[in-house]
């Protein structure tokens, strides 16, 4: 009984007091940031030279039917569900492409290195990609294109020289600014705000919290940050974390952010159920169908998204290009079929265009 | 604090009744005593610790827990065990949830989950007793396929636009969230069920000692099945308080939820080693561990230590019980 | 022990690796050749260094779910060592897994000393070491190791990858020990009849302590070879890890409670695992299905070999 009261006592102890200004939220990663411009002027994009790789011997595939495999970061959660329909409809739409999703049941690196693996040995001609780490999975794609495999990214990016090209669905500071200042908005510019995220190790989520502060306080200096909680892709344990936070601050708190499109809904009906709609806002990344309760019945008034089976059609026709060798380092544009002329950027990157802020007048138009 | 902690270490002394439930139930003491170190600690930091709001979050948002860990300690008390649990909650959510939007009645769709994970667990049971594999072998195997199939036969997608009656977890009875009635009442008719009946009695004789079951005509092997049996119908009412919180139902396995689950058992008191431990112990640890997650939270430990000071927690009540049995022994 | 049994169960799990071997062959041309089979050796070291551990600490009636935890706390230390404190990454490796093997002999420790049942320890300094990991990397990954050191996970030694020379000088090893010496007769006898072992003067709480403590260096030996096969460093590696440990060791033989096993079983486990993994894999079977089936071979396997084991008395 005495080690629980000792620590209990440490557990206090360790207690580090909420915020000091300077020190990085929890939650974000140490790289370095580049804020948006408060007004939203487009920042003047430096031309980077190809970084890229480049596949080994890959032989001629132009117009050929090639097989590709897609591999997100796990297969059963809505999101990637989307992508795959996108790359499925291009692969259908093209004719000459044969698609496969397969992916981890779980967001772990080893199991997707492993499938990656497997795939090379079976032969496919091209890979599609979501990576669940950049670094850790690069040694499985150099293997491919040194297999003179075609090798695309979509939505978490690997190491440049890992892959050819990389389908990047908006810029990270892009959704930080999109984020901050839906929350600017809807809880004004002195509002203290929390996060909700699935855990700090996903590098997405942590790119995308460190931009977030450095937009934040760039541009909205006077939010608060309380804290960020993890709630790994559970959306019962979101719920139970985002209510915590609610019965911690009480007034003080007018704001969620969810960083997941598990987080994100499970955020909206803890509000909900807590009976503080209007009193505190969330504001996440999600996938209209999960948000579309909370959007419609206002306690949730903007979601910011890409469309994900957008980005799936895009890094089919990126892949298809590479392919057929119409999209070569060096080039400044490429064609994604209805989706037209998407601009190359960043040196070996694809934008896809500004995130999507779904609100009640829009958010029904969507299904996925 | 240290005086609060002596104190109800040192009241069973001063009646023998007391000293009975001392014995009796020591692990669920300490458990209990940790719960309300907590609540003290915790509560003078900051008040709304204990404001109705939290109380419940920590009580009925992880009543779930504490009913599948019901279940759970039956199956180790009779010396066996289920890794599988997790998996099957998933299973059961998406066939509750997929019944309900499909516009069966609600109590067909809340009465599917109980007895699909009858069936389901009455058959590992099966392959336990009578097949003679080990539960643990049985129950990595079932855990594979329930997660597998799950990702096959749904793809993923979300269950949304549940019926607004299906939300069971969200009610409330005489302004008491259903979820902590279920757990209290489910618990309190285990426990009761467990002592005084002979069937519950003989759990503990054949997790203690099976050659003595036998010998005294325990049908070891029916009886383990139909405890894996309720088990599943636990998994089942469970289940029904897990996916009728939200109005989303996630067609995906929750992350470690077995784990969680069997942590509360163990943690709660029930010995691994079969023929020992209470229901009451593992609602208790599950409450335990609901608390200490919100606890850290409110008392700001760093989000990055959070899950250290869980483990250290959890340790050290598992040490503390050690040294409570050595203290009696 | 009965090893008459012992041998069924091995030989009955051999022919059903070489019947996949031979069917997966069937299914895709790319599945048996040399540099396939040699790169599934790559990717089954980690958890085949742990599940030969395992095998040992599942002989003597024990398990240890920390594995994993410790597996992520060593890789983490490997990256701060040498990245944040600034030690030569050779010694880093080495502090790394020496604290690693030190989270081993404290899980011995609880277990012996404490009388906490191996379940019970092992799933609370679970949830502590990967507590301890995630804190002390604060969730950041270290990078960027100097080329030498993917030696050890991404390349070749005389035309087989690295690590995997290291799984089979441990297999090799760890089975003459087990079958062969008075080390491994008290490894079985503890799991046979703990009471019995202690009573007869065999060093029970010696042995056990040196078990863990072996599992711990084991699992942190695979966590310095993994980040090496992956570059980076992550507290949430190996996550997961001791249940596929468990199962290679459970479809290997080894009885869960105690008293017998091989390492060559749950060897021929990790590799029926693994070719199924890969084999399904290149036929065109998707991940979900795949691991429905290794459950399904999991349950029947040991089904079958209790079948054919007709003295099924035990249990």
């Amino acid at each position: 009984m005495r080690n629980t009261v000792l620590t209990a006592i440490l557990a206090l102890s360790l207690s580090t007091s909420a915020s000091y200004a300077q020190s990085p939220w929890t939650g974000a990663d140490d790289l370095p940031t580049n804020p948006l411009a408060c007004d939203g002027t487009p920042a003047a994009a430096a031309s980077m030279p190809y970084d890229g790789g480049v596949p080994t011997n890959a032989p001629d595939r132009k117009g050929k039917t090639i097989k590709v495999v897609d591999v997100p970061k796990l297969v059963g959660i809505g999101y990637f569900n989307a992508t795959s329909k996108g790359i499925a409809d291009a692969a259908a739409e093209m004719g000459n492409m044969e698609a496969k999703t397969d992916g981890p049941s779980k967001a772990n690196i080893d199991d997707q290195i492993t499938l990656i693996d497997n795939y090379i040995t079976s032969g496919v001609d091209g890979i599609l990609f979501a990576a669940n780490d950049p670094v850790a999975i690069a040694p499985v794609l150099k293997k491919a294109l040194a297999a003179g495999i075609n090798v695309v990214g979509y939505d978490a990016n690997s190491e440049p020289d890992a892959r050819q090209w990389f389908v990047n669905q908006a810029q990270f500071n892009g959704i930080a600014k999109a984020m901050v200042d839906s929350m600017a908005a809807e809880v004004g510019e002195d509002g203290a705000f929390a996060i909700v995220t699935s855990t700090f190790t996903t590098p997405n989520q942590a790119r995308w919290i460190a931009e977030m502060q450095a937009y934040q306080s760039k541009c909205h200096p006077n939010m608060k940050w309380l804290e960020t909680v993890e709630a790994q892709e559970d959306n019962i344990l979101s719920f139970n974390q985002a209510n915590t936070l609610i019965n911690k601050y009480g007034d003080e708190l007018k704001g969620i952010f969810g960083m997941t499109s598990v987080a994100t809904p499970a955020a909206a009906d803890a509000v909900t159920q807590a009976k503080q709609c209007g009193n505190i806002a969330v504001v996440g990344l999600a996938t209209p169908n999960a948000m579309k309760p909370y959007v419609n019945d206002g306690c949730v008034k903007s979601v910011v998204l890409w469309n994900p089976v957008d980005l799936g059609y895009a890094a089919a026709y990126v892949l298809r290009a590479v392919a057929d060798g119409t999209l070569e380092p060096g080039a400044t544009s490429v064609n994604a079929g209805k989706l037209g002329d998407l601009s190359v950027i960043n040196g070996s990157e694809i934008l896809l265009g500004a995130p999507t802020v779904f609100t009640k007048d829009n958010i029904n138009d969507f299904d996925f | 604090m240290t005086v609060n902690q002596a104190s109800i270490g040192a009241t069973p002394s001063r009646s023998g009744f007391l000293r009975r439930i001392a014995v009796e139930y020591g692990q669920e003491l300490i458990v209990f005593s940790a719960i309300i170190a907590l609540f003290i600690v915790v509560s003078i930091v900051n008040p709304r610790f204990i404001s109705a709001n939290n109380l419940t979050t920590i009580f009925a948002g992880n009543a779930y827990i504490a009913v599948a860990a019901i279940g759970m300690s039956m199956v180790i008390i009779t010396g066996h065990i289920d890794v599988s649990v997790g998996a099957l909650i998933g299973v059961l959510a998406t066939i509750s949830g997929s019944l309900a939007v499909a516009g069966y009645p609600i109590w067909f769709a809340w009465l599917a989950p109980v007895l699909v994970g009858m069936a389901i667990n009455s058959f590992i049971g099966i392959l336990v007793a009578y097949a003679r594999i080990p539960s643990i072998v049985v129950t990595l195997g079932a855990m594979s396929i329930l997660r597998g199939g799950l990702i096959s036969v749904t793809g993923g997608d979300w269950i949304t636009d549940l019926p607004s009656g299906f939300m069971i977890a969200q009610k409330r009875f005489f302004d008491i969230p259903a979820p902590l009635i279920f757990m209290v009442v489910l618990t309190v008719l285990a426990a009761l069920w467990m002592r005084h009946t002979p069937f519950g009695r003989s759990l503990y004789a054949i997790g203690g000692n099976k050659e003595a079951a036998l010998a005294t005509g325990i049908p070891i092997a029916r009886r383990t099945v139909m405890v894996f049996a309720i088990h599943g119908a636990f998994a089942g009412l469970a289940t029904i308080l897990f996916a009728t919180q939200l109005q989303v139902i996630q067609s995906t396995v929750p992350p470690n939820l077995e784990l969680t689950i069997i942590t509360a058992s163990v943690i709660g008191g029930v010995s691994i080693l079969g023929g020992t431990g209470t229901v009451i112990g593992s609602t208790m640890a599950a409450i335990l561990f609901a608390t200490i997650g919100s606890a850290l939270i409110f008392v700001n430990v760093s989000a990055y230590w959070l899950r250290a000071v869980i483990g250290l927690l959890i340790l050290a009540t598992v040490l503390a019980d050690m040294w409570r049995r050595r203290a009696k022994s | 022990m009965k090893l008459k049994s012992l041998i069924r169960h091995e030989t009955f799990l051999a022919l059903m690796l070489v019947t996949a071997l031979i069917v997966l062959a069937f299914q895709s041309d790319r599945f048996f050749t040399v540099s396939n089979l040699l790169n599934q050796g790559r990717l089954m070291t980690e958890v085949g260094l742990i599940a030969i551990a395992m095998t040992f600490v599942i002989a003597t009636g024990g398990i240890d779910l920390s594995v994993g935890s410790i597996l992520g706390l060593v890789a983490i230390l490997t990256g701060v060592f040498w990245n944040n404190i600034g030690l030569p990454l050779p010694f880093a490796a080495i502090a790394a897994i020496f604290v690693g093997t030190m989270a081993g002999f404290g899980n011995g420790i609880i277990i012996t000393r404490f009388g906490v049942p191996p379940l019970i320890a092992t799933l609370a300094t679970l949830a502590l070491y990967r507590g301890l990991a995630e804190g002390i990397s604060q969730a950041r990954s270290v990078r960027g190791y100097p080329d030498w050191f993917y030696v050890l996970g991404q390349r070749d030694v005389l035309g087989v990858p690295t690590q995997l020379w290291i799984l089979m000088a441990v297999a090799v090893i760890a089975s003459v020990i087990l079958a062969y010496t008075t080390w491994g007769r008290t490894v079985y006898a503890i799991g046979s009849n703990e009471v019995a072992s202690r009573f007869s003067g065999l060093s029970v709480e010696k042995t056990k302590l040196a078990l863990y403590t072996l599992s711990g260096f084991a699992a942190s030996v695979a966590a310095v070879i993994f980040v090496s096969r992956v570059s980076t460093t992550r507290s949430d590696m190996g996550s997961g890890i001791e249940l596929d440990a468990i199962t290679a060791v459970v479809l290997g033989g080894t009885s869960i409670y105690g008293g017998r096993g091989t390492v060559l079983g749950t060897v021929i486990g990790l590799c029926l695992i693994q070719a199924l993994k890969n084999g399904l894999s290149l036929a065109g079977v998707k991940g979900d299905g795949t691991i429905m089936l290794i459950g399904a071979v999991l349950i029947l396997a040991i089904l079958a070999s209790n079948i054919f084991e007709r003295s099924g008395t035990r249990n």
